[in-house]
């Protein structure tokens, strides 16, 4: 009774019948169970507008024959006419395939791969180890085995890791990577002795590896061993270490010290007069910032900023000078707190020449005097510091 | 159809309970409103046009009246007809055949 399913898709065509037995027609049709249906007579009442299959279509010729009807085809409906109106477009349907087609194909490549975590081990030993694995750009993806898989295979490879994650999003792998934890390797050490830095007073020493040759309270000369590096009797059995250890001793050093009375000193005032240069080659074009400089005196700070394209200056940049204005105050000290800034001053010099965990013991001062508007002394510090020096043990070839 | 057969089919659908159409080959039409009318058990088209369609049956014609009328599908035993329908009309020929 109703009209067949999918017609749309199976094919059908509108015919215009014209002639005197449609009725008859309709009637011959419907005996043959040739589906049809929308058969809408046209007003004259000579013509009839009807759909049928494709498929019948052929099985209609001889029921018009017998009752002497006309017809021609209104329209054709379907997909098959329009797989054949693609047909006749084969360029045009290969293109939208093809299309289709590379979209697949492309989408099914890595073309991507990153390393993310490593920080010891190079990018490319793991990717190299990836390569092995089959995890390398322009692979397809599914060649590539599970990542579960992956990641165990390669973290076999990778010793230096406790663990590896392989994660696909898209067309991109990620291998990430958790490096094991491993102890620093210590500095290779040549054999050597600790020998004194300077002529000194032992106040304490502790050996790590080596010998001690020297006691507490010993005097020591510049040079002189103090850890050995050979053990043994020197003779055939000994043997040749690495001398470790921490040697503390006295030293005295004695500074000559002049602090001027007067001092001078240079305060910014905070006013600053900015000038802008664009700087082409070695040239540098002043751009902003003429005019007389307001100050009496002043002090000029130069900054250069070229323009740089990947860690390479260009001879482009711009240059700014800083005018900054300054006074000098003057400053008359007395003589006990020259003494106390000279004394200081030395003190800072020491810890800075003979380490920070230096002690001051004792200071001394040997001699003074005031002369041109400046002090003059001769100090004498006793300083507890390091004294331990790295002397390499040099192997004699035997004869 | 005999005398005798056409009796005892008149007997079994009195004794059975059973709706006409299937036992004496009587025409089953269904209107719906004005606008859709179904006809089983026809016996062809007799006439057909935009205002006027006749419809052979067993025992007689239906003569259907209106406009835009069209025949929405058509089977060897059924046929649907839509468009506004104004008028129908049964003309029966009573028992014979």
């Amino acid at each position: 009774m109703k009209i067949p399913t999918l017609s749309g898709v199976r094919g059908c065509v509108q015919i215009t019948v014209r002639g005197e037995g449609i009725n008859r027609l309709i009637n011959a049709l419907a005996e043959a169970g040739i589906p049809v249906w929308d058969i809408r007579p046209a007003s004259n009442n000579q013509t009839a507008d009807m759909k049928l299959l494709l498929r019948d279509f052929h099985a209609l010729r001889p029921l018009l024959k017998r009752t002497g009807c006309r017809m021609h085809v209104a329209r054709r409906i379907g997909l098959p006419f329009r797989l054949a109106k693609l047909y006749k477009r084969k360029f045009f349907a290969a293109g939208i395939g093809a299309f289709f087609l590379l979209l697949f194909v492309l989408s099914s490549l890595v073309w991507n791969i990153n390393v993310v975590g490593n920080e010891k081990i190079p990018t490319e030993d793991i990717l190299k180890a990836a390569k092995e694995e089959g995890v390398r750009p322009y692979q397809w993806i599914f060649r590539l085995k599970e990542p579960d898989k992956l990641s165990r295979a390669l973290s076999l490879k990778l010793p230096e890791t406790s663990w590896i994650g392989v994660e696909r999003k898209g067309t991109t792998i990620t291998i990430q990577v958790v490096e094991a934890e491993k102890p620093e390797k210590e500095p290779l050490a040549s054999p050597r002795h600790l020998v004194s830095k300077s002529d000194a007073v032992i106040t304490s020493i502790y050996a790590e590896q080596g010998r001690p040759l020297v006691q507490k309270n010993t005097r020591v000369k510049k040079g002189q061993v103090l850890i050995s590096g050979i053990l043994g009797d020197g003779e055939a059995r000994s043997q040749v270490v690495v001398a470790k250890g921490e040697v503390k001793g006295l030293v005295w050093h004695e500074y000559q010290l002049e602090v001027p009375l007067v001092q001078k000193r240079k305060i910014y005032t905070g006013e600053r007069k900015d000038k802008s240069y664009l700087v082409l080659g070695n040239r540098a074009i002043q751009l902003w910032g003429y005019g007389k400089e307001p100050f009496a005196k002043s002090e000029t700070l130069t900054e250069r900023d070229p323009l740089t394209w990947r860690s390479i200056a260009l001879p482009i940049g711009w240059m700014t000078e800083k005018v900054m204005e300054v006074t000098e105050t003057q400053e008359t000290l007395q003589p006990e707190e020259a003494k106390k800034l000279g004394l200081e001053a030395a003190i800072r010099d020491i810890l800075a020449k003979y380490g920070n965990d230096s002690q001051i013991i004792s200071q001394k001062i040997l001699h003074e005097k005031r002369e041109n508007g400046k002090v003059y002394m001769k100090v004498l510090f006793e300083v507890e510091e390091k004294i331990a020096e790295e002397l390499p043990i040099v192997q004699s070839q035997g004869e | 159809m005999t005398r005798i057969s056409r009796r005892l089919r008149k007997w079994t659908n009195e004794v059975l309970d059973l709706p006409q159409d299937v036992l004496l080959d009587l025409p089953r039409i269904t209107l719906v409103g004005n606008k859709e009318l179904t006809v089983e058990n026809h016996q062809g088209v007799r006439h057909f046009s935009e205002n006027k369609m006749i419809l052979s049956l067993n025992q007689g014609v239906l003569e259907i009246e209106g406009a835009e009328l069209m025949i929405r599908a058509i089977l060897p035993q059924e046929v649907m007809i839509e468009g506004i329908i104004r008028n129908i009309k049964y003309t029966g020929m009573g028992e014979s055949s």
